[in-house]
């Protein structure tokens, strides 16, 4: 467990942002800076909702910003 | 580590606490031989206005040190707490209480069959208050792991 089959590039998307940090991503999008760490961790997979506002925040499509590895280990 | 996670922190000590309270008065019960109704009613009582008050104490303080922890990190007068549940701690918090509901349910399976061993239905009452207490503290101690180990 820990390991999510869902990938992301949070963390590069705020660097490309103007260096967003990560409590200004978790303002815009409504959630606590602690879920913004464990997505960037991989630690946490965010319902399809939360995922198009992150999208949404950094204005590019959801395939930019989460990728899934069918191969990759998880429980 | 998040406002949440202070909060279940607090719950966790607090009802670990009240256990040995409870146990500690048990134990002492049967020692004198006052493992009575009345002796163990009135310890029922005690336990849950216990849990009631320390659980709305423990809330307030928990704000009050966050505040005063969150001034002097950033050196505003009025700092904002992120108190608010989003998705995650809701989820965690559904976890949690899933667990609590499935060692309760297990407890008073538990105290129920002290009947089928003949015992009175005073030493139901003491387990089933027992169990409530573990389970709340079993659901605090998964919610913490889900916290850190993620999901």
């Amino acid at each position: 467990m820990g390991t999510s089959r869902i990938s992301n590039n949070i963390r590069k998307l705020r660097f490309n942002n103007g260096e967003m940090t990560q409590q200004q991503l978790a303002e815009k999008v409504g959630v606590t800076r602690q879920t913004i760490i464990a997505m960037e961790q991989g630690k946490y997979s965010p319902s399809l909702e939360l995922a198009f506002r992150i999208a949404l925040a950094f204005g590019v499509p959801l395939d930019e910003v989460f990728s899934y590895d069918p191969e990759t280990e998880s429980n | 580590m998040s406002f949440q996670q202070k909060n279940i922190t607090v719950s966790l000590v607090n009802f670990t606490l009240i256990l040995g309270f409870f146990l500690f008065r048990v134990i002492q019960m049967l020692q004198s031989d006052s493992f009575t109704s009345a002796n163990i009613f009135r310890l029922w009582g005690i336990t849950i206005g216990l849990a009631i008050v320390v659980t709305i104490i423990g809330t307030i303080l928990t704000h009050i040190v966050s505040a005063i922890i969150e001034a002097i990190r950033t050196g505003k007068e009025d700092p904002k707490i992120e108190d608010f549940e989003d998705e995650r701690d809701q989820l965690i918090d559904l976890r949690g209480t899933k667990v609590t509901y499935i060692v309760s349910s297990l407890g008073v399976f538990l105290s129920m069959l002290t009947f089928v061993f003949g015992q009175p239905p005073l030493v139901m009452f003491t387990l089933l208050i027992f169990f409530g207490l573990v389970a709340q503290t079993v659901g605090d101690i998964s919610r913490l792991v889900l916290y850190r180990r993620g999901f």
